[in-house]
């Protein structure tokens, strides 16, 4: 009976001290791991924010967006991080903004493109013609950038993705409004819009009747079949199905269901404007 | 006198007559794993050493009262705490090394060559002798790793002192293609095979 | 489903946890010598690793995680690895005394066979959920046994062989193992999780 108390004392004991060590070491490691965490990715923005104060971070969806203040509290910079699915894979890449949304840097942070051939997208040759935009640009291949021949999927896709990114920046921090269309005060009729997709414009043919929308055609569409054929019929009945715009668009093609909305968008804010 | 060449046999033994991987085939598991450069093979000997160090120390200097039904249980918790604090401290302080090593820092609790010397030495002989030996085979392990990581760097990359690009030294110029193989875990298995024969022709050459 | 598929074949064949990740070398080493062993000790192995990956995963979801004590997972799986082993050999010498008589040797290894704690480990920081975690534990352990058993096959045939001298033993036995790891290396990026 001794014996077996002498035992488990011992292993008691053990344990205990061993507990206590830990905690103690884990107490003590633990602020020094986060601060050097925070210091290397303070040390990772200095690319393009040398003087920020303070960062918030938020998350919209699938993005992450570090909103970056100054000490005055005034916002100097958005970091934003989002993935864009390319031509072999993911890419994840990193899209600096200043404070009134102009573009001013991009960093891919990953990808799986082909080398030498996708791969043009890390070069400045290709993100070059990004910089200073912003919402206010169409960031539409064919108009103000454009795509690298021989790796048009994987260009097009990180074109339609930073245009994307900086509509929801816009949208979302800097105050900008996204156009509410009532759909009910559209006038019966059959409308035409367009609007970018992935491979170039989308153009849509779109009917009203009896204040509802009721047919949407895609007359023109150059996007890639196999992601395209994701988002087409689906988002064409989505609208319809809720007569409304705000679908979801975490198709496998967001680029082309997107277009897709916007193209909706831009026939029937078309149609406002003639009628009114 | 008799004392001194005591130590002195307890710190060397383990460097090369008992050299724990080339001779006692210990500690396999991170030797062939981590040796892809030569500072993540020396990192992973600093720290196992560590473990091995203050493990010994602390069996030693309580071996009186770690009864004997319970030792290898109270062995391993005490290895296993020493081995957390070394993960925790790495994480801290060399964040590289620590993602270089990953699963195999952890993994130090269960090489052979500490719960060997804590059941066949410290837990046998006075603080002094146990420290000797810690030191002593620890040396043998990071020789041994830094062998068998210079040999697989220079051969497989190279380079030394790599992977990080600032320090790195290209030795054959920067565009030589090196024999992949022994970045590979195959050429771990050939390489340590290989220098093991090396070792075994060398001491029957010197009758060690 | 798929996800548990992938498993099965990743850790198996594509990352077969003895000839591409280096663990349980130390057994793989020292227990490959004739194929009955291997096989014994094989069995042993896929039969603890499973249990402790379970019991282990538990411990971390239920116990560790919400008490905010992540930093004991080394100490705690460890001992309960240990544990296991014992209550292992204590219940197989009641049951199956045969059994015991057949395996009760390696049990005691298996405590150290780092494949064992590494299993453990990567369950929980890969974050696969139970039912991944075991199959995981069962793919690995199969993946152990299949090199093992191999490796015996292949050290009966070397005892035959004439192995230079300097080479005998161990050396040699590592030089099998990277052409074996050569031949392995064929599977790799076949499959990815």
């Amino acid at each position: 009976m001794r014996n077996i108390l002498r035992l488990s004392l011992t292993l008691v004991v053990v344990g205990v001290v061993s507990a206590a060590l830990l905690t103690g070491m884990y107490n003590l490691t633990t602020p020094i791991i986060a601060e050097r965490k925070e210091a290397e990715y303070r040390e990772s923005l200095n690319c393009c924010f040398p003087d920020f104060d303070t960062f918030e971070t938020v998350e919209i969806e699938e993005d992450k967006f570090d909103l970056l203040y100054d000490e005055n509290g005034d916002l100097i910079g958005i970091m934003a991080t989002a993935v864009q699915q390319g031509y072999d894979g993911d890419i994840t890449y990193n899209l600096a903004f200043d404070g009134e949304g102009k573009i001013i840097d991009i960093i891919i942070i990953s990808h799986t493109e082909t080398p030498g051939v996708g791969e043009v997208i890390t070069t400045d040759d290709f993100q070059q013609q990004f910089m200073g935009k912003s919402y206010e640009d169409p960031l539409t291949a064919g108009e103000d950038v454009d795509t690298v021949s021989g790796a048009t999927i994987s260009t097009s896709s990180m074109i339609g993705s930073i245009r994307r990114v900086t509509g929801v920046v816009a949208e979302n921090f800097l105050g900008v409004e996204s156009e509410e269309i009532d759909i009910n005060s559209v006038p019966d009729g059959v409308y035409n819009g367009s609007a970018p997709g992935a491979g170039g414009p989308i153009t849509v043919e779109v009917e009203i009747s009896g204040g509802e929308i009721t047919r949407i055609d895609i007359l023109e569409q150059n996007e890639t079949p196999t992601y395209y054929i994701e988002s087409y019929p689906v988002i064409p009945e989505q609208i319809i199905a809720n007569q409304n715009l705000d679908v979801d668009t975490k198709t496998g093609a967001t680029i082309s269901a997107e277009g897709i909305i916007n193209a909706v968008r831009d026939a029937l804010s078309g149609a406002l404007e003639d009628g009114s | 006198m008799k004392s001194d060449n005591v130590y002195l046999g307890d710190l060397t033994r383990g460097i090369v007559k008992e050299n724990p991987v080339f001779r006692l085939v210990l500690g396999m598991c991170p030797t062939l794993a981590v040796t892809v450069f030569i500072v993540n093979g020396f990192g992973m000997g600093l720290a196992t050493t560590a473990v091995l160090i203050a493990s010994n120390l602390v069996i030693s200097l309580f071996r009186k009262f770690i009864p004997s039904e319970v030792r290898i249980p109270c062995f391993i918790v005490i290895i296993a705490t020493f081995v957390t604090i070394i993960e925790m401290v790495l994480q801290a302080f060399q964040p590289v090394l620590y993602e270089a090593l990953g699963v195999f820092v952890p993994l130090i609790v269960v090489n052979c060559i500490i719960l060997g010397r804590a059941e066949a030495f410290a837990s046998k002989k006075p603080v002094l002798r146990s420290l000797a030996d810690g030191v002593g085979v620890g040396i043998g392990f990071i020789v041994a790793l830094v062998i068998l990581s210079t040999v697989r760097e220079i051969l497989g990359q190279g380079t030394i002192l790599g992977p990080d690009p600032a320090s790195a030294i290209h030795l054959f110029g920067a565009n030589f293609e090196p024999m992949a193989l022994f970045a590979q875990p195959s050429g771990a298995f050939i390489a340590l095979g290989l220098l093991m024969g090396l070792v075994n022709v060398i001491f029957k050459r010197f009758n060690i | 489903m798929e996800k548990i598929l992938s498993i099965i074949f990743i850790y198996i064949l594509v990352e077969n946890f003895v000839l591409q990740r280096f663990f349980g070398i130390c057994p793989f080493l020292g227990v490959s010598r004739k194929t009955e062993t291997a096989m014994g000790m094989g069995m042993a192995v896929i039969f603890v690793m499973t249990l402790a990956t379970l019991v282990t995963w538990l411990l971390y979801t239920y116990v560790l995680v919400p008490f905010g004590l992540e930093y004991m997972q080394i100490v705690t799986f460890i001992l309960v690895i240990a544990g296991l082993v014992q209550f292992v050999e204590i219940a197989l010498r009641k049951i199956s005394p045969v059994l015991y008589q057949g395996l009760g040797i390696f049990l005691p290894l298996i405590t150290t066979n780092c494949a064992v704690l590494a299993v453990a480990l990567l369950a929980v920081r890969q974050e696969f959920t139970f039912i991944e975690s075991i199959f995981f534990a069962i793919a690995a352990s199969i993946g152990f046994s299949m090199a093992l058993i191999i490796m015996a096959g292949i050290r009966e045939r070397l005892e035959m062989a004439e192995v230079p001298q300097a080479l005998e033993g161990t050396a040699i036995t590592l030089i099998t193992a990277g052409i074996l790891s050569l031949a392995f290396l064929g599977f790799k990026g076949m499959l990815t999780l």
